[in-house]
């Protein structure tokens, strides 16, 4: 690569360009984003930073099966959900056995949320990697919509409709700047977490997989394994963002566990970019702040919303990060128009990073 | 005598209303490079897909190495030893031709499930290694979807090297490709054959190249094997000219 | 538990409701069969039909008579102008999406969904529409039932059997399924495939706008009803397999029915059944019950 035409670019863009796709620099830029963000005036800001953050997330961790392995997923919500839930009723088990939720109690509640999340994702990808494309994603989506309607019946465990109100977390994590630091802290471990998976030999399965499944079974792989074992990772993380959910809204109800919300995720990934680990980060940014700023104006927000995923869909399908993507590398060649010839790599080693 | 690598006894299989196999004895033994030939339609490609797992037999066995390998999936016979080479470039196209390489060599290392390891600093030598064997070299950052085709197929072996394998199977190995390339290609057969000591079974429709580098010659037509023997013995059978060769002595 | 009288007029809501979905199944499963797309907006723009059919009824009610030959000609009109937007929709969005990967493919009809169902809320609000037709209640074991019933299973089948004729005996319907089969074997004929195509999916948007008008006068409109519908047609095209007409028949017959009935018991989880036996269907025979069999 030549580095005599980065003028504009500073060493250390380039390098850590170089080193780990636009990913690099697009975390470490977004990091200190969030970072600044309480800066801003108001609580408004954070408040809409943690749900960026959490949803985010939960974006990323659906784009383990979608962007990674090549499968779409339309019961990802459920995950998030089985979260959310684990957490909402052991912090009303606390509350009223103590009257209120201790330090302890509340890092319990978080913590207990994985393994029920992990379980509910073994139990249904058990099923559903059976299967790939659209019976993948009809399966999916039929098992996510089961464990709504058990969530919403099942009134007297889960108050139905109505929801678990009143998840009040400990008085420090009451503070929403308190939480909110909390919720990156969360959301940074866990991108590292997804990073490191993603980029391990692990993760090149995953993309062999979503490139030519029928041909990693002939290289020896256990297909239906890997992408048992994809299904639940991702769960797990979806469960992580799930158990922030509620103390963040104070409540959680079943509708999240619905097709409609796991439908956020596709888009926001779709927004960001698939193909990139950050991608499904800047989906949810774009995602959000174009919600919270389109609402204002019409409630047309779904005509708006569908309107760009279809420009996007059509002309863009390789989301936002693709295009700032193929801008630098073409700015990295300083117009050498005849090193782009045949043979240059068109994207970054790792299938985009 | 060199031990049985791959025998196969009474295999058949029948899709719908055509079969497409029927009863087919075959043996190869180590060291073997042999061509399996024939008209299209033949069978050839069914034989390859009975023998890698991909179809289930209706009936038959097929023994690799002693064990039995009829009915197991892919991947199970492909940790066994048995590689495979397509005629059509099958590829991870959004991939690099390193990391295409480098992800099949770890799963033959037993790593596709390692999710703390660095996938750029495992299996990365012998990757390189295959990769100039291939005749790749330079090439590495490359997708390999944007390869050429002569490229592609140079992938496609790459590929089926990283298995390690004992019995290698390409399917039409020299499709599409120049002179040059064929004769590149099938050079590094021999030496696969002859220095790596792999066993080597091949389709092919081009003549030169089966008479040039196989050493024993299999023709099957309409899912059974007319005949077997050396080159010289198979040109000059009747049945075989009529069947495949044109009919005219060569 | 509940009389013999309202047991039937259960079982006639379930026949008409496994009408339609027939009918809406066999456009979504015609669509899936010669395009491989799998159009997530085929409910949504039903609902737009049945708006539209309406809303032609409400303008022209009272000027030529009999409601009933309002109500025919409100259908037609819906179902041309319907018909004509399926085909825009190939033409210029549907249609770049078929060398694309199948994720692109549903992102593309889901967000027709919401373009679609917030078209129909731009134009018409949010309050429930319905109209009424004159018609006397007929008694049947104790019971009142709607005769228009009748005329919806009555055109229901004509309709089925129309579409069976048109596949069967006309040019352009043995086109069609020639394109099921092989695509590139209809266009080396010489056929233009692109005019395939686009005839096929206003073909079906056209089915499901003549089904919506068909049901308009027993069907309350509001918004949402077509998220319920189009997991229902899933659940149809599923369980009968995907591509097989006689499949969709066998498979609306069970969904409707069994729905029909699950609401007298469950009302809020009578989809959930439906789910349950979409998950089912889809863990023992994921290729339904006539489509063909798949290999793992």
């Amino acid at each position: 690569m030549s580095s005599s035409g980065a003028t504009h670019k500073s060493g250390w863009f380039s390098d850590l360009y170089q080193k780990r796709g636009l990913s690099g620099p697009a975390a470490v830029i977004l990091f200190l984003g969030f970072l600044l963000v309480p800066l801003l005036p108001g609580k408004f800001p954070i408040i809409v930073g943690t749900e960026v953050l959490i949803v985010g997330l939960f974006a990323l961790s659906f784009n383990l099966i979608y962007g990674y392995m090549g499968q779409i997923s339309f019961g990802h919500g459920a995950f998030f959900g089985l979260g959310a839930y684990a957490t909402a009723l052991l912090f009303r088990y606390f509350q009223m056995t103590a009257g209120g939720i201790g330090y302890f109690g509340f890092f319990l509640s978080l913590i207990l949320a994985l393994p029920l999340a992990a379980l509910g994702s073994w139990v249904v990808g058990f099923f559903c990697v059976r299967l790939t494309g659209i019976y993948f994603a009809m399966l999916s989506l039929g098992f996510g919509e089961l464990l709504f309607y058990l969530v919403f019946s099942w009134y007297s465990f889960t108050k139905g409709d109505d929801g678990i109100q009143g998840l009040l977390p400990p008085p420090f994590f009451q503070d929403a700047t308190y939480y909110y630091y909390f919720t990156l802290a969360v959301v940074v471990l866990s991108t590292l977490l997804l990073w490191r998976i993603t980029e391990s030999p692990f993760g090149y399965t995953l993309r062999m997989l979503r490139d030519n499944r029928n041909r990693a079974a002939f290289l020896g792989i256990n297909v239906r394994r890997v992408m048992l074992t994809n299904f639940v990772i991702a769960g797990t993380f979806a469960g992580v963002a799930g158990a922030l959910w509620g103390p963040f809204q104070r409540s959680v109800s079943p509708h999240i566990l619905g097709w409609a919300e796991s439908g956020k995720a596709v888009f926001m990934t779709l927004i960001g970019g698939a193909y990139y680990l950050a991608g499904p980060m800047v989906g949810s940014i774009i995602y959000t702040a174009l919600n919270a700023y389109v609402t204002r104006f019409t409630v047309f927000w779904p005509l708006t919303i569908g309107i760009i995923i279809l420009v996007f869909v059509i002309f863009i399908p390789g989301g936002l990060l693709s295009v700032i993507d193929q801008r630098i590398r073409f700015r990295l060649s300083a117009g050498k128009v005849e090193e782009i010839r045949k043979g240059e790599p068109v994207s970054p080693p790792g299938g985009g990073a | 005598m060199n031990g049985k690598i791959l025998e196969v006894s009474k295999l058949s299989k029948r899709f719908g209303g055509l079969q497409a196999v029927k009863d087919v004895n075959f043996v190869l033994h180590q060291g073997d490079q042999t061509a399996m030939i024939g008209p299209n339609g033949a069978g050839k490609t069914t034989f390859f897909n009975l023998i890698t797992g991909f179809h289930r037999a209706d009936s038959g066995r097929v023994l690799f190495e002693g064990t039995e390998i009829t009915g197991r999936p892919s991947h199970e016979i492909a940790r066994l030893g048995i590689s495979r080479a397509f005629q059509i470039s099958n590829i991870f196209p959004k991939l690099a031709v390193l990391e295409n390489v480098r992800s099949a060599v770890q799963a033959q290392m037993g790593r596709a499930f390692d999710v703390m390891g660095r996938a750029d600093r495992i299996g990365v030598e012998e990757a390189e290694q295959i990769i100039r064997l291939c005749g790749l070299q330079g090439k590495q950052g490359v997708a390999a979807g944007e390869l050429s085709q002569g490229d592609k197929k140079k992938l496609e072996l790459a590929l089926a090297l990283s298995g390690k394998p004992k019995l290698l199977l390409l399917d039409e190995p020299t499709a599409g490709m120049s002179l040059e390339e064929t004769r590149e290609t099938m050079a590094l057969v021999d030496r696969l054959n002859q220095d790596l000591k792999l066993t080597i079974l091949f389709t092919e429709h081009d003549m030169s190249v089966v008479f040039n580098h196989a050493r024993k010659v299999t023709l099957l037509h309409r899912g059974q094997i007319i005949m077997e023997g050396a080159p010289g013995e198979v040109r000059a059978n009747e049945t075989a000219q009529r069947v495949y060769l044109g009919g005219h002595p060569a | 538990m509940p009389d013999l009288g309202s047991l039937l007029i259960q079982l006639f809501s379930g026949l008409s409701r496994a009408m339609m979905l027939f009918l809406l199944s066999s456009g979504l499963s015609l669509i899936f069969g010669v395009m491989n797309i799998l159009n997530f907006a085929h409910a949504t723009l039903w609902l737009l039909a049945a708006y539209l059919t309406y809303t032609f009824f409400q303008i022209f009610s009272g000027l030529w008579g009999s409601e009933a030959l309002v109500l025919v000609n409100s259908i037609v009109m819906a179902t041309g102008i319907m018909f004509l937007l399926g085909m825009a929709i190939e033409r210029f969005l549907v249609r770049r999406m078929y060398p694309r990967e199948l994720p692109e493919q549903l992102l593309l009809t889901f967000a027709l969904i919401l373009i679609f169902s917030d078209t129909i809320k731009l134009f018409w609000g949010v309050e429930n529409r319905r109209i009424v037709l004159p018609i006397e209640p007929m008694e049947v074991m104790g019971s009142f039932v709607n005769p228009y019933f009748f005329v919806i299973i009555a055109a229901g089948c004509g309709i089925a059997l129309g579409l069976r004729f048109f596949l069967q005996r006309t040019r352009y319907g043995k086109i069609v399924r020639a394109a099921v089969f092989s695509r590139d074997m209809v266009s080396a004929l010489g056929i233009r495939i692109p005019a395939v195509y686009a005839g096929v999916f206003g073909l079906g948007v056209g089915l499901a706008a003549l089904t919506a008008g068909i049901f308009l006068p027993i069907m309350p409109l509001s918004l949402g009803i077509d998220m319920d519908l189009i997991v229902q047609c899933f659940a149809v095209v599923v369980i009968g397999g995907f591509g097989s007409i006689g499949g969709t028949f066998i498979a609306s017959l069970i969904v409707g029915i069994v729905y029909s009935y699950s609401i007298l018991f469950w009302p809020d989880g009578a989809l959930a059944i439906i789910f349950l036996i979409l998950v089912g269907v889809l863990i023992w025979r994921p290729w339904g019950l006539l489509g063909t069999e798949m290999r793992y």
